[in-house]
Order: structure tokens, then C-alpha cells, then sequence
């Protein structure tokens, strides 16, 4: 047994406690797969546009403090959210390269007797499974492939960008990691060009309507594509594709309905859960082409 | 006659990101622009001119109520970083202003409230009765709940509550 199959999950605030659902088919993913998630008192990541953009001091210093708890359980991080990922990768990074960064936010950290000293690693769960597990790993494990269902994919700005700290080995403007693990369950991938593009979620904070009209171009483009289904990997874009289709309907009197599964609700139908056990009806556009074509039509 | 005022702590700050190994200086291609997604969708928004605004010291240009979408509508998705040929780290510029933003009250409503979630429970999004029956419902582990004491503990000594105007027991 490897050390790598024992980690410390960071589900997120999004996730945990607000989409419970998405958490649920990653645990029953990572059990399938034979992998030993552990759960530790994280406090907030924190949220690297919200905390960041407040003071990026406090930002710095909480993230630092999220990393000595893992320091202390001498475990790396596996995270479910981009925007985790992203938050704890950077603020790893900087405390690891910038010496003066290190000794302000320790002598911060010293008030709560704590010591950021850079022992442990970040990844994204999509990274992890790419790097640690591997894709054939995760083929044995598959049992109902997806034949024919096509996939349009949506890595996500945060997880792949800053590349120079991220380090996902993607071409940020053509990423291929998600397409990797996704292909993997036997489903097709379509190309569309705004693939590597945002889908909007941030905007919303500032401005509903550049959000929607950002979210309209992005889904567009897959539709056009002839996406069955939309696949991520982070919960504010499952939030803002999920969520807001039905902005979308009464902003521009136009259908939308494109269902959006997360990387691990994916995996986890490949590899034999129903519908009913990932408690899809939860999301807002129902997949139901899940239950139409893989399904038999039983509901 | 002056013709403008340059806030000199802004521009040393911002001029600070660009001298860690050797001068970066924008020269204004405004590539950063053509290629941000925002900025396509509204112009309001122009990270170009923000830049530029941040190299001069020009801060009060955009540190007002009115042009709060001119900054904030920025969501950090680092598209311009990657594609400045003069290597600038756009957001970073960006963070500073924001952060100055935040400490004027200038912030969106919905940044001011997530900073005082995080400073009141230590997390941005709490957990609530319902979602933890739900968890329950799903055979999901009851999570460790984070120090928040510690937490705060941390944020009083960076002056957070300061920063973002948060009283206690006040939302």
C-alpha cells in the first residue's frame, strides 16, 4: 500500500454544505477505487476571489493555517473544489518560494501556535486521480459504460490557471485532464470553443447580467456542439451551469436544459451507482437522459 | 497647475509586484483586454486601464462608488495573466485595489457579507439544520467543525474585522 491512497479530504464549504450530493458520489468513487480519504477541522479555504479581493493578508494567513493542519497529520490535501485548490496551491507556493511572505504570515500564525513549514502537497481530485491513480485504474473499475453519451467538458479557470503555480500540465487554452479521466467511462467528448473559458459564477457578486450573458455564450457554444451533458470538476461553476439555466430562460425567453454532472457523479454511474443512489433528482436540470438511455427508462 | 494627484502608497505597492527580479513595465499592447472574457461582454470593464491606473498612482480614478463594476467585475480567472507578453500579474494588481476598495466600503454588498460570514463562523458558507439532516439522510460523516475561535484569533491580528467594517454581534 502506497501512502498516497490516505489523504485529507477538503470538501469545501460549497460542497459540504450546501450540495451534499456531489460529495457523496466522490466518496463512493474513491472507495470504489480503493482510496482512504480522511476528514480534519478545515476552517474556510479561503474563497480566492472573495477573501482575496477583502485583504490578501487574512487570505494568505488562513489558507497557511488550512496547510498546518494537514502539516501536523503529515497528509496531503485532495481537494473537490477549484477554488479550494487554487486558494491552498497558491498560498503553498508562496510560502514555499517567498521568504518574506513565510516569516509575516508566521509570526501571524505564532499568535495560535502554529508554524507553516511546507511538508505537504495540494491537488485538485481530477489531478489526483490523472497522477495517482491513473486511467486504467480507473477503466477496471468501470462496469455500465456511458456508449454514446456526449460530453461537453468544463475544467474551470481555477484549476488550471495561474499554470505557472497550478502545474496541471495543461495547455490552459486547450486542457485536456478532464477529457482524460471522462473518456475513461466510455463517453464521447465534443469539441467547443469556449471550453477553457469561464463560465460566469464570479461575475454574479458585481453584476447579474454580464454573469448570465457570460454563462449564455459558454452553454451556447456546447449546445451548438451537440452536448447530451455538461462535466466539471468545481461547485461554483455546477452552481452557476446548474442554478441559473433558469435566469437564463426568463432573461432571454430562451430554453435552456443542459444537464451538468460533476466529474465524480460521472465516474460513479460508469462505475454501476443509479441514479437513484447519487440522488441526482437534486440537481435543477435533471439528467434524465441518465435514466432514459443507461437506465432502461426506469425511474 | 497639478493635473492630477497620484496616490503614492498605491503606486509603490503596485510598482513593488514589478521589480521582485527585474522591471516589468506595461506597455499597454491591451492584450489583456482583447482576450478577457468580461471585458468582451462590457467594456466598463478594462483591465488595461486599471493597470495603468495602478502604475501612476491613479487610484482614485476607479476607488469610487460609481465605477465598482469597473473593478470588481473582475473574477479573477487569470486569463490575462497568462497572455501578458511582459509577464505582469494583472490580478495581483488588481488584489490591491480591491483590497483598498474593500477598506472604503466601496465593496459589492455580497464581498462585504461573505468577508463577515468568514470572520463570524470561520467559514464562508455555514452548515444549516437542514443540509445537515440531508448529510445524514446520505450516510455523510458528521465534518470536524474548524476552531473558530483560532480563526478569529488569526483575523484580529491581521486587522480583518477592520478592514471589511465587521462588528461583533452587528451582520
Amino acid at each position: 500500500m502506497t501512502s498516497t491512497e490516505e489523504f485529507l479530504l477538503f470538501e469545501g464549504c460549497l460542497i459540504a454544505q450546501r450540495l451534499p450530493y456531489l460529495e457523496k458520489s466522490a466518496r463512493l468513487v474513491f472507495e470504489k477505487l480503493g482510496l482512504k480519504p480522511k476528514d480534519a477541522p478545515f476552517g474556510c479555504c479561503p474563497d480566492p476571489i472573495g477573501i482575496q479581493c477583502s485583504d490578501y493578508t487574512s487570505w494568505l494567513s488562513l489558507g497557511a493555517r488550512n496547510l498546518t493542519i494537514a502539516e501536523q497529520e503529515g497528509k496531503n490535501i485532495v481537494s473537490l473544489c477549484n477554488g479550494c485548490t487554487q486558494t491552498l496551491t497558491v498560498a503553498n507556493y508562496e510560502l514555499k518560494h517567498s521568504e518574506s511572505k513565510r516569516k509575516k504570515i508566521n509570526k501571524i500564525l505564532k499568535e495560535v501556535g502554529r508554524e507553516f513549514k511546507g511538508t505537504i502537497n495540494v491537488s485538485h481530485f481530477l489531478t489526483y486521480l490523472l497522477e495517482e491513480v491513473g486511467v486504467d485504474a480507473i477503466k477496471e473499475k468501470v462496469t455500465k459504460p456511458l456508449t454514446g453519451l456526449k460530453v461537453a467538458c468544463h475544467s474551470g479557470c481555477h484549476y488550471m490557471r495561474p499554470s505557472e503555480i497550478m502545474q496541471t500540465e495543461e495547455d490552459h487554452e486547450s486542457p485536456k485532464n478532464l477529457r482524460k479521466i471522462v473518456a475513461s467511462t466510455g463517453a464521447s467528448i465534443v469539441d467547443y470553443d469556449e471550453e477553457h473559458l469561464c463560465c460566469g459564477y464570479a461575475i454574479m457578486n458585481a453584476d447579474q447580467d454580464v454573469s448570465l450573458r457570460r454563462l449564455q455564450k459558454k452553454l451556447d457554444s456546447a449546445i451548438n456542439a451537440g452536448a447530451d451533458v455538461m462535466c466539471l470538476i468545481c461547485p461554483s461553476c455546477f452552481s452557476q451551469i446548474d442554478n441559473n439555466q433558469r435566469n437564463l430562460k426568463k432573461k432571454f425567453e430562451k430554453e435552456y436544459n443542459i444537464p451538468v454532472l460533476f466529474l465524480s457523479e460521472i465516474l460513479a454511474l460508469a462505475m454501476g451507482f443509479s441514479f437513484d443512489e447519487l440522488e441526482l433528482k437534486m440537481h435543477l436540470q435533471k439528467p434524465k437522459i441518465i435514466q432514459d438511455k443507461f437506465e432502461g427508462g426506469a425511474a | 497647475m497639478r493635473l492630477f494627484t497620484p496616490n503614492l502608497e498605491v503606486k509603490k505597492k503596485v510598482l513593488d509586484l514589478h521589480m521582485v527580479e527585474k522591471v516589468k513595465y506595461c506597455y499597454q499592447c491591451s492584450r489583456c483586454t482583447e482576450h478577457c472574457p468580461v471585458s468582451q461582454l462590457d467594456s466598463r470593464y478594462d483591465p488595461r486601464v486599471i493597470v495603468m491606473q495602478g502604475l501612476l498612482g491613479l487610484s482614485h480614478m476607479i476607488l469610487q462608488p460609481e465605477k465598482q463594476f469597473d473593478l470588481w467585475a473582475c473574477q479573477t480567472c487569470d486569463m490575462c495573466n497568462e497572455l501578458c507578453p511582459n509577464d505582469i500579474v494583472l490580478t495581483d494588481i488588481f488584489t490591491i485595489l480591491k483590497n483598498q476598495s474593500m477598506k472604503m466600503g466601496l465593496a459589492p454588498e455580497a464581498y462585504q457579507s461573505q468577508a463577515k460570514m468568514v470572520m463570524q463562523t470561520g467559514q464562508a458558507i455555514p452548515l444549516q439544520d437542514a443540509i445537515a439532516r440531508r448529510r445524514e439522510k446520505m450516510a455523510l460523516p458528521t465534518l470536524p467543525l474548524p476552531d473558530v475561535g483560532e480563526i478569529q484569533k488569526i483575523l484580529k491580528a491581521t486587522q480583518f474585522d477592520k478592514k471589511i467594517g465587521y462588528e461583533e454581534g452587528k451582520k
